[in-house]
């Protein structure tokens, strides 16, 4: 696809932030409930909602207050569905994959599809502390992110270049492809994903198929059939498995209630 | 409709600019802010190249180039009177050699290198006759 010369857009490459891939804002317009894809991501999120005693206001100059509560999420490979209420607010930084240790440490591998929350995320990651205590906690979050000093490296081939190109294959390079690449066996390269990005590389890359598949049948319009054969399924079942498997849905049946948040580019 | 242009998806766009305008000769038309995709001045097409993730952006999935594995099944090819100097400049400029230039029956003059990328280009003189001579 050319882009044309005169066009000027905030089209940003995902390598100009190494840590973060993204802060993004949610604000709920009504109650209701959504279903968040996984996308071998961790996130870490700041949820507003209105506490439950606002109905007992005792005085007119009251307004509610926020409750804001830290949310930590390790790496997900599992959809789940959130209930908020309108005004509900959510906040997030999602890390670039591979960066998930920044959060969880050396324990990442252990904590597929975790969500920690409140108290639990404190614990679990003290810095929460100063976030939720500054003016602008999500950009206090940001500057948390770019400036926390870099869980140790276990010695790894290149691997924001191995995320890069099975990213760039929507899923379909082979491990032992991405291995050979980057000079190491692919069990070595297995090891250091379960290390880095707390999942292994081939259920990674399945989750970038899905997303993929998705993407065609949602956004380009394709049917059923043609999103399977270019998505690189077997078949249109395996497609359908993968779809139970990561959203919990068919391809057919698909919750209308499918927004992620909107994201905001940092 | 006519071809308008050759597009490689490469790692690094600027990078890749920079490598054939040095080992080609070829001049930069234009490389878009995001540095996601750049133009060579080729004339009607034009030859260019975008990133890597800018396959994923447009909801498209492709198997990078990779200069240890075989070259994808094709190839883009240079015109020039002087084989020979033009094979030996790509050298010098990082590109490695598939077939030194060699004169056909057909009296055409012909190499082949791979780039930075790992993509097959050819070298060549002139098809006496053909819409790419003189």
């Amino acid at each position: 696809m050319p882009i044309p010369a005169g066009y000027r857009d905030t089209l940003l490459a995902p390598h100009t932030h190494r840590r973060v891939e993204a802060t993004w804002t949610f604000t709920a317009p009504c109650d209701g409930t959504a279903l968040v894809l996984p996308d071998g991501r961790c996130d870490i999120i700041l949820r507003d909602h209105m506490d439950g005693a606002c109905s007992r206001r005792n005085s007119h100059r009251d307004v509610p207050k926020p409750v804001v509560t830290p949310v930590l999420t390790g790496p997900a490979t599992r959809a789940y569905a959130i209930t908020y209420r309108a005004g509900d607010r959510w906040r997030g930084l999602r890390l670039r994959p591979g960066r998930g240790a920044f959060i969880w440490g050396d324990t990442l591998a252990h904590r597929r599809d975790q969500v920690l929350r409140g108290d639990a995320a404190g614990h679990a990651l003290p810095a929460l502390g100063d976030v939720l205590a500054a003016h602008d906690p999500l950009a206090a979050l940001a500057e948390w992110a770019h400036s926390a000093p870099a869980p140790a490296d276990p010695g790894t081939p290149n691997l924001g270049a191995t995320l890069d190109r099975l990213h760039a294959s929507g899923g379909r390079l082979a491990v032992a492809d991405l291995a050979q690449h980057v000079g190491c066996t692919p069990r070595h390269l297995a090891r250091v994903f379960q290390q880095r990005v707390g999942i292994g590389p081939k259920t990674y890359g399945q989750i970038v198929q899905f997303h993929r598949a998705l993407r065609l049948i949602r956004r380009q319009g394709l049917g059923l059939g043609a999103a399977s054969a270019e998505a690189g399924y077997a078949d249109q079942s395996h497609m359908t498995r993968a779809f139970r498997r990561f959203g919990g849905f068919a391809p057919s049946r698909m919750p209308l209630d499918l927004a992620l948040p909107t994201l905001v580019s940092a | 409709m006519k071809l308008g242009y050759i597009i490689i998806y490469v790692a690094d766009v600027p990078a890749t600019l920079a490598f054939y305008e040095a080992a080609f000769g070829a001049r930069i038309r234009f490389v878009h802010d995001s540095q996601l995709y750049g133009e060579l001045d080729t004339g009607s097409t034009v030859l260019a190249f975008a990133g890597n993730e800018a396959a994923e952006m447009a909801d498209l999935a492709i198997r990078p180039n990779d200069p240890a594995t075989p070259a994808a099944g094709w190839e883009v090819c240079f015109v020039t009177d002087d084989v020979a100097a033009a094979f030996d400049r790509a050298l010098a400029q990082g590109c490695t050699a598939v077939t030194r230039p060699e004169a056909k029956p057909w009296g055409q003059t012909v190499s082949y290198v791979r780039d930075m990328n790992g993509c097959l280009v050819e070298i060549a003189s002139p098809v006496a006759g053909a819409p790419g001579d003189g």
